[in-house]
């Protein structure tokens, strides 16, 4: 008791945190599951309808269309902002000159600042088939025919996973570029000693001492699979819709637009699941607890 | 990390030009969309139709700007914005460094609970609890209000461990002493964790800023009415859903950037310090993950 008492500040200092977590996170998780379990109309009575929800959803050939989108947009985007950043820490690692590697860093930082509607922007304008510079390019220096990138259904999930790569890659790059400069000296100078070339070291040295690192961008990128929303709802249009919209989309579709709270709650759910699951995968494959 | 002697072979030099020539060209996939943008935005409003690369502004005008400014009212959406991303960064800063304080009580009897309640919400994504969320914030009449953005996502478990990490580094002896002189916990908190924590602060004010300032999920599902717009939602009205024309009123290509430039002013604005605290601030919490 003598020490809650000592203590009693530090509760204090707690309390507007637990309840904005009880009110904003929790109460809603709750609330959610109830959600999907009833037949949830803004007014009047909300009777229980059992898993009825979840059957509307898993027979809604939308759902699974969406279940697919995600899937190949998110475990596309998942190689590629994995790749993509890898390749460029190695590269900017073996640039000798301090100016030119603090530059290139710099403004490969810059679109991760920048809003999905700010990046969509740019880039709907930058692929448009009349005025968009990719067009001008395919058309005056390789006498292409205008490719109209963003009513293409062929190109549409392309477009989403190379500009997600494209924003964030710069960020990523940060986290393997600490990953290589943490790496013991002295390795180098073994390697060195017995002959190996840049080549050799880079195989030999900095690519197995990045393994940790590694596992952290994989399992937090795996995470941002199904939070795919912002880009989706920007770079959508009709004409691509059925190609790009992710799950995140068909739930707001679902509650926001057609008010269908409770299949929208259990479609909510499903990502639920499959964000644990996942998580719980791609740590037993990495044996990121090894770490 | 090689020594330069060893770089004298013409297949080295090849490769390091090689090299240089790759990032270069990446470099440039963000610097000409982004000249591109700024040039059209001083161009003349014909001038910005026309079907041409623009590096540089056509018939310089800032016609766009003024466009977007005055006919546009695109002045509303920025103040929406500007007092949601301010309001909600003060909020978010303050209740988050309470927290983190907390924690760095190793004895606090309860700590662990604590701990886990709100790792838990770390957990859990967002976006999994959006429909609910929408059902809490219209069942407290916030819907269509400010308030609900700043509400939004005020608290987070990443931030709370962040400013925890950056209070572990201010010696403990100081609060012992300061305790001893009769300071209260609060006092102790405000007068010398918050001072000497400045960098942390910087980091997650900036990591808090610049996430409100670009929020977008939340006012899409939270505002209708469109003189309750952030800029953001505002701007992907404006830009994306009205590719040539917006009803009446033709929106032509100058005015589109001058609102894309608008919109990221402030982000450049504080882009220096973020080179200065965002890279640290990113490499705790991705050790934190």
């Amino acid at each position: 008791m003598r020490l809650l008492k000592k203590y009693s500040a530090l509760y204090v200092m707690m309390v507007p945190v637990i309840a904005y977590f009880l009110v904003f996170a929790y109460y809603p998780l709750v609330k959610g599951l109830q959600t999907s379990f009833q037949d949830y109309k803004l007014m009047g009575d909300r009777p229980y309808v059992g898993f009825a929800n979840y059957s509307a959803v898993l027979h809604d050939s939308l759902f699974w269309e969406a279940v697919i989108n995600t899937l190949v947009i998110g475990g596309g985007i998942l190689c590629f902002s994995f790749v993509a950043p890898l390749v460029i820490a190695l590269s900017l690692n073996e640039v000798l000159r301090t100016w030119f590697k603090k530059a290139a860093q710099m403004i490969l930082y810059v679109p991760h600042l920048l809003s999905w509607v700010v990046v969509g922007g740019i880039w709907i304008f930058m692929l448009s088939p009349d005025s968009g510079i990719i067009n001008m390019i395919l058309v005056h220096v390789f006498h292409m025919k205008p490719i109209n990138f963003m009513a293409d259904s062929g190109w549409a999930r392309w477009i989403l996973i190379l500009l997600a790569t494209w924003k964030e890659m710069g960020y990523t790059c940060i986290l393997f570029l600490a990953g290589i400069v943490s790496i013991n000296p002295s390795l180098y100078e073994a390697a060195r000693m017995d002959g190996a070339t840049r080549w050799k070291q880079l195989i030999y040295v900095t690519i197995p001492q990045l393994s940790n690192t590694m596992k952290v961008v994989f399992l937090l990128n795996t995470l941002g699979i199904l939070r795919i929303f912002d880009e989706v709802f920007i770079l959508r249009n009709p004409t691509i819709a059925a190609k790009v919209d992710v799950l995140m989309m068909y739930t707001f579709q679902k509650g926001i637009l057609e008010i269908q709270l409770g299949p929208a709650a259990a479609a909510s759910f499903f990502v639920l699941l499959l964000t644990l699951a996942m998580t719980l995968v791609v740590r037993r494959i990495t044996r990121f607890d090894e770490v | 990390m090689s020594d330069r002697f060893e770089r004298l072979g013409w297949k080295n030099k090849a490769f390091d030009m090689l090299n240089v020539l790759f990032l270069f060209g990446l470099m440039l996939t963000m610097i000409i969309p982004f000249i591109n943008v700024l040039a059209l935005s001083f161009s003349s409003g014909i001038a910005s139709m026309r079907p041409e690369i623009v590096l540089w502004p056509k018939q310089f005008s800032a016609e766009g700007y003024s466009i977007v400014w005055k006919s546009l009212d695109i002045w509303r959406p920025l103040m929406n914005s500007v007092i949601v991303t301010v309001a909600g960064t003060v909020l978010h800063v303050l209740l988050s460094s309470l927290a983190g304080y907390v924690f760095i009580y190793p004895r606090l009897p309860g700590r662990k609970v604590m701990l886990t309640f709100i790792l838990i919400t770390m957990m859990l994504p967002q976006e999994a609890i959006m429909i609910p969320l929408y059902v809490v914030n219209k069942d407290l009449h916030l819907i269509n209000t400010l308030s609900s953005l700043v509400l939004s996502g005020l608290v987070s478990g990443f931030s709370i461990l962040l400013m925890r990490s950056f209070f572990l580094n201010v010696p403990y002896e100081m609060s012992e002493s300061a305790k001893i002189d009769g300071a209260g916990e609060f006092r102790i908190f405000l007068t010398m964790y918050m001072r000497l924590a400045a960098a942390g602060l910087a980091t997650v004010i900036l990591f808090e800023f610049v996430g409100r300032w670009n929020m977008f999920t939340a006012p899409v599902m939270f505002i209708n009415d469109s003189m309750k717009y952030t800029l953001q939602v505002a701007l992907k009205a404006m830009i994306i859903d009205t590719s040539s024309n917006s009803g009446t009123y033709m929106v032509t290509t100058n005015v589109r950037m001058a609102g894309i430039v608008i919109s990221i002013l402030p982000l450049l604005a504080i882009y220096p310090f973020v080179q200065k605290y965002f890279m640290k601030g990113i490499l705790l919490g991705a050790s934190k993950e």
